[in-house]
Order: structure tokens, then sequence, then C-alpha cells
């Protein structure tokens, strides 16, 4: 018997859903960085830091309205999970690498 | 400076930068042999033996093409049948129909086709795609096409349309006298009907399965 | 740009492309409002300059125009970079002149001749008919060899002068810039084949090479406007630079879900076109954070001055950063993924996303070059903004912004009822095009190209003005 794979049509009502959701990914996706790097160049307040991590959760939570509304399996599920941890930490490293740097440079050449 | 991490050491970065550079351009050129070998031309032998390719040698031009559900592949694929005329014919050599394509394809390029219509999805968005063009059902016994164009045959209907596309007006916008001959009609029609037989992995969906639509949703 | 404070002839070769650049840009808005017209008015210019010749003009003049303006920036900061003169000036400024004349000539074919019989002859000397890279067969060849001897220009003062991390990135991007337009040079019948290479140009050049010539610009940008640490920029640029690349090579699989090339590409382009925003998301933190930490620093020193030494250009710098993740980004990443893909590839969607991607990534830091240019052959210590500056930016912004916004709209009626519903036929695309909300955005999208149109001529104004102005520091 033949193995049969039945490719889930995408619903007409969800198109503006995926469309509005995956614009969202991104627009969360760089508040949580953007708000990151403001409060690292104190721009913003210690206590900010919070919408950061609120950004996060809505980046997580519009990526999977977008992956579920259309239908990916069960591999791209997980691998968006493992994408979205990794997201989570970026800045971290990032501004700890930037942080060595300007302690290295503006101690001593400056 | 007493501890210089290789974190803050741009030629670190620099040095990683080449690496996935690399490895990324390495991939992609592995990656194209693979995909080259799968999308070059069939011929006449394979479409003979029913050897399916991705894109078929010039005399599919033959064989009737249809585009169909595949059950296993989830998605729409053109499917090649028994013989059908085109232009009267059905016997072209695998020499006179590569001449025809090769017309055709020079033809779509001569008059920038791609910068109105979209090919294989590709292009300007002015006027419709033309990747299944060749299995529209407006050219089809039941559509306008033919009866507009006084032709009995899909292929005679789009070579007249063609070459005097202003006469045939469908819509407001309609496409402009090109000056196409005759002979470049019939190679243009052919290699619309040649690339209505590429394996597009189900691009268009639904194509033709559904003549009305509910406007403004 | 009258130039009497240029004292590197580098930098007055930069401000001759320059000055070209903007008349094509001028240019591709022309003949952008003629296409845009005729979505609204199909007997516009019927049978004498048609939509496609329009088109042609409109998207090969963005090419050209952005080439000649990266040239140009690469003229002006190779001085500034390397501390010599350009090795080979002189073949440089003779290069401008014939790749000017070319472009002229290749021009007025499209315009006057427009299309050839299908033979040979007219791919050598008309068109070659394939979108962006229509120039014909003997222009190619020339674009060949000014673009090797703009490569050598670049290589030869490199080696010779001071060596910085911009430095070295430019030019190995130039030169895969330069080499990947090889890959279009050629002509075949599987049309398979023939999109598969013609993408290798089109992508590999706009979400590659392109995105990280702008990484080096920008970063180029912040050391001299705002006085940027160049070890913490040069630092970003590499880190960039294996984001864009690693992401954007492969990428290139998302142009590949359906032009007869194998279906697994849907795993690679998906993946690899998702993670293409995370390197834009970077460019835009970068700018954010050099500017908060050199402002940060000066505010520390008690002084209520700003650090910006240009203030249209970094203006246009902040657009580019801002722009590029919301153009190349947000409007890239929402249609990227095959499942919706299907439905959208080959709609405005792309056209939306191809305006807002285009001015967003490119245009806008170019234009800030413009200012570079302006202020360097003025001789101005601290450029501020005109009138005329901020009207001509919130113009060009806003009427680029209606656009896509219009476009957006048009997409999504078009994946709604062409696609979804009826399927892409003849009947499917027409019913698709004659939709309420279609008709509508169409006639926003010329409202609002007008406004652009508008908005370059006040900058036009601007860039040949501002320079004898009296409100900047001398």
């Amino acid at each position: 018997m033949i193995e049969t794979i039945i490719r889930p049509e995408i619903a007409l009502d969800d198109f503006l859903p995926i469309f509005v959701s995956s614009a969202f990914v991104l627009v969360f996706g760089s508040l949580y960085v953007g708000v990151y790097t403001a409060v690292k160049v104190n721009m913003l307040k210690k206590w900010m830091m919070v919408f950061a991590y609120f950004f996060w959760i809505l980046t997580c939570y519009m990526l999977y309205i977008m992956g579920s509304l259309m239908h990916v399996d069960a591999f791209t599920a997980k691998a968006l999970v493992v994408a979205m941890v990794g997201y989570l930490m970026l800045p971290h490293a990032v501004y700890y690498m930037q942080h060595r740097v300007h302690e290295e440079n503006e101690h001593c050449d400056v | 400076m007493a501890n210089k991490s290789v974190w803050s050491d741009n030629r670190f970065w620099q040095r990683s930068a080449t690496w996935v550079t690399g490895f990324a351009s390495v991939l992609l050129i592995w990656l194209t042999f693979d995909t080259s070998a799968q999308i070059s031309m069939g011929d006449d032998a394979d479409l003979k033996n029913g050897v399916t390719k991705r894109v078929p040698g010039p005399t599919v031009i033959n064989y009737k093409i249809t585009y169909e559900m595949d059950a296993k592949r989830g998605h729409e694929v053109p499917v090649i049948g028994e013989k059908e005329k085109f232009f009267g014919r059905d016997d072209y050599s695998e020499e006179e129909a590569g001449a025809l394509l090769h017309l055709g394809k020079l033809g779509s390029q001569a008059k920038n086709c791609m910068d109105c219509h979209t090919l294989l999805g590709n292009g300007a968005y002015y006027a419709p795609d033309l990747t299944k063009s060749w299995l529209d059902p407006a050219w089809g016994p039941e559509g306008s096409m033919q009866s507009m164009t006084g032709k009995d045959t899909k292929e005679e209907a789009m070579a007249e349309f063609l070459q005097h596309p202003s006469q045939y007006p469908t819509h407001a916008r309609m496409m402009p006298n090109l000056g196409i001959t005759a002979a470049e009609a019939k190679g243009l029609v052919a290699f619309l009907k040649h690339m209505s037989s590429i394996d597009t992995n189900g691009f268009p969906r639904n194509f033709g399965k559904i003549q009305g639509a509910v406007h403004g949703k | 740009m009258a130039n009497n404070h240029l004292t590197s002839e580098s930098k007055q070769l930069a401000t001759w492309y320059f000055t070209f650049a903007a008349i094509i840009f001028g240019a591709q808005l022309l003949f952008g409002l003629v296409a845009a017209i005729q979505y609204v008015m199909p007997a516009f210019l019927f049978e004498l300059v048609d939509f496609s010749i329009a088109r042609i003009i409109h998207i090969n003049a963005l090419v050209v125009w952005m080439v000649f303006a990266m040239f140009g920036s690469v003229y002006w900061l190779l001085p500034d970079e390397t501390g010599i003169e350009t090795v080979g000036i002189k073949i440089g400024k003779l290069l401008f002149w014939v790749f000017a004349a070319a472009i002229v000539v290749v021009v007025l074919v499209y315009l006057l001749v427009q299309v050839g019989p299908a033979d040979e002859t007219t791919i050598w000397f008309i068109t070659e008919g394939r979108e962006y890279i229509e120039a014909p067969r003997w222009a190619d060849f020339g674009i060949v060899v000014v673009a090797l001897g703009f490569v050598g220009n670049l290589f030869l003062t490199g080696m010779k002068g001071k060596q910085t991390g911009i430095v070295t990135v430019l030019m190995a991007d130039m030169i895969a810039f330069a080499g990947l337009y090889l890959a279009g040079m050629f002509f075949t019948d599987n049309i398979s084949v023939d999109q598969y290479w013609w993408w290798w140009v089109i992508h590999l050049w706009v979400e590659a090479t392109w995105e990280v010539f702008v990484g080096a610009i920008a970063a180029y940008g912040l050391i001299t406007m705002i006085g940027a640490h160049r070890k913490t920029v040069e630092m970003w640029l590499w880190i960039e630079v294996s984001m864009l690349f690693g992401s954007g090579i492969l990428g290139l699989g998302h142009h590949y879900f359906w032009i007869g090339t194998p279906e697994y590409w849907w795993e690679i382009g998906a993946l690899f076109s998702a993670l293409e925003p995370l390197p834009l998301v970077a460019m835009f933190i970068h700018v954010l954070y050099d500017w908060g930490k050199t402002q940060g620093s000066q505010d520390a020193k008690g002084e209520q001055l700003s650090v910006i030494n240009n203030k249209p250009a970094f203006t246009w710098f902040v657009l580019n950063a801002f722009g590029n993740f919301l153009g190349a980004g947000i409007w890239g990443f929402f249609h990227t993924l095959p499942q919706v893909n299907l439905y959208t590839h080959g709609t405005q969607f792309t056209s939306a996303h191809g305006h807002l991607a285009f001015f967003g990534a490119y245009a806008t830091i170019l234009i800030g070059m413009f200012y570079l240019g302006v202020q360097g052959s003025n001789g101005i210590k601290v450029m501020k903004n005109t009138k005329l500056s901020i009207w001509a930016t919130s113009m060009i912004t806003g009427g680029v912004v209606g656009m896509t916004v219009a476009l957006t709209i048009a997409g999504y009626v078009q994946v709604l009822v062409s696609r979804a519903q009826m399927g892409a036929t003849w009947a499917a695309y027409f019913d698709g095009q004659s939709g309420l909300w279609f008709v509508q955005a169409m006639d926003w999208r010329l409202i609002m190209g007008v406004v652009t149109f508008l908005g370059f001529v006040l900058l036009a104004t601007d860039l040949l003005r501002t320079g004898k102005s009296a409100v900047h520091e001398r």
C-alpha cells in the first residue's frame, strides 16, 4: 500500500492571521533585543528589562500561532522551540562579548 | 590588557566569518551539482520509456499533458499521457522539437515576456502567470479563446493570439503587439507547452480546479 | 556637487558616481510612475511605452543607480580607511565614463528599440529579457570589464595602504559581487536551469553581497559620523558578515521551491530564510548600541552636545537600519515559508516586499552616502538638517511605506481570490485584479508613488543647495 501524504490546505480565513502573526514574530523579536540593548547602554532604566523578556514571550506565542495555522510538522515544531531558546540566549552572549571588548580597549588605549 | 579573551579578538571573528561563508558556499555548490543533475532536460527515449524527468525533453510536445493530484507527494504534478497532435503533428523528431523550443525560449526573452507575465512564478505581476498556461481552461475546448480567435485547437488559438494580441482584448489591460511572426508564435507555444510539463512541486495549487470565486473575500 | 574642498581624487570620483546615481534614481522613479499609471489606466502609452518597457527601465535603473552609488561609496571611503590615495584612480575615472556611456546606450535601446526578433542578435544587442539583468550581452561584457577595474582599484589600494577590517570585508565582498554577475551571462533552452542561475545573480546580490556591503558602509558611517569605537564596530561587522552569509547563501533555497528544482529546497529554503532576519536585527541593534554608547560617554562629560556630525546622513543611516529590518526582514519573512509561499509566490506580495526592501536596505544608506559626499565636498564640519532635507526624507519614506502597504493589500486580495480560491488560471488572475480592494490599492499605490517622486525632487534640490546653506558649522 502506498503511503499517502495529504498536505493540509491553508484555510482561507487563516491567511490573514498567518501574515499578521509572522510579522509580529519579528516585531516582538526585535523589541526583545532592542529593549535589552537599550537597557545595556543605559538608555532605559534597569527594571525595564522585564519588558525585554515579556517581548520574548510574545515572540514565542506569535511563532506558536503561526506554526499551528500553517500546520508545521513535528520536526519543524521542535526546531522552532530550539530556535526560540537560542534566541533567548543570543543577546546575552553578544553583550558578554561586547563587554569584554570595551573592558579591554577603553581602559588601556584610550 | 591582562586577560585578552578569544571572544573579543577580531581575528577570531574574522576567521569565523570566513569559515561560515566557506561552509555555506561549499554546501551550496554541492547542492547545485545535485540539483543540476535533477533538472537537466530529459530526451525522447525517456519519454518513450516512461521515465519521469523533472524537466522533460522537447518532444514532450508530441504528448498530452495534464496536471493531477499525486497522493504520494501531496500536491499536483504534470502527467504525460498519450500522443496528442501539436499543429497537426505528433511525430516531431528530437531535432525539430528542440529547434521549436529553442526558438520559443529565445522569443520569450526577445519579447520581454517576463516583464509583464510571471514564468514559473517569477517576473512581473501585470499579466497572468504562464507556468501552466498551456493547461488553462480558457484555451481549452470549453474556454472562450478558441471561439474568439476562430481556431479549432488550443495551439492555433494561442499562436493567433500571440501574433495579434490587441485584436482580442480579454481585459482592459491588453497585451501589446510585439511583432511576433507566425514561426515565432509556434515556437512560443511549444515553449509554453514544454513549461507546463515541468514538475514545479505543486505550484500553482488547485490550478483550474475551481471556476468561480467569492469576490472581495 | 561642486568640490573645491576635496583634495583626494578618489573622493572627487566618488562625487561623480553619486551625481550620476542620483540622476538614474530619478529615472527609476519616473518610469515607476508610468508603470503605476498603467495599472490604473491601462491605455496610458499603450504600444508606445508598454508596461514591460516602463518596468524594465524602472528595475534596471534601480540596479544601476545602486551599483553606481555603491562604487562611489567605496571610492569615497577608501582614502579615509587606507590613509592613501586610491591606486589607479586615472583608470577608475576613465571606467566611470565608459560605464555611464554604456548605461545611456542600453537605456535608449530599451526605450526606442524595445523588442527584437527571436534570435541571438536580440540577446546580444537589444535585451536578454531576464528580469533585472535584461542588459544585452555586449553590455554584460562591458560591465564585467568595468567591475574588474573597480575591484582592481580596491584591491591594489587595500594592499598598499592600511587594510582595515572594513576594507577587508569590502574586498572580499566586491569580488564576489562582481564574480556572481558571470552566472547570469549565458543562454539555455531549459527555463529551470535558466532561473536556477538567474537567482544566483539576483539573490546572492541582494540578500548576501549587497547586505554585507551595507554592513561595511554602516560600520564606516558609525565611525565617521558619531565617532564609534573602531574595534567594537569591526567586531560587529565580522559577526554580521557571518550571520548574513551564513543565512543568506543557503537562503537562496527560498527561490527554488517552485521552479522545477527538487523538493529538498523546501526545507533548506525555509530554515535559512527564517534565519535571514537575524542579521538584520543585529544590524539594527548595532546602530542603537553604538549610538547609545558614544552619546552616553559624551553625556557623561556633562556637555549637552550631539555626537552626530552629519544629521541628514545619520538620519538616512538610521532609516536604513530600521528599513532593512522592516522591508527585508518582516516583509520578507511573512511569505518566505513554502506552505505560505505556494500561494503568495508571484503576487503583489513580492512587489510590496521588493519596494520596501530595496528602499529600506539600500536606497536609504546610499542617500546617506550622498549627504556625506555633500558634506565633504563643501568642507562642512557639522552638517545639519535643513527644512528641505526633513521634507524630502519624510515624503520619500512615507511614500514608499504607503506604496508598500497598498501593494500588500493588493497582494492579499490576489492570494485569496486568484490563488487560494481559483488556482492561478487566466480567469483567476483577472478576477483577482478586478476586485474592489485590488483596484483601490492600485490607486493608492499611484498616489503614494507621486508622493515619493515629489520627495525625490525635494531631495535632489536639497543635495544641490544644502552645501551652501549657512546652518552648518564649518
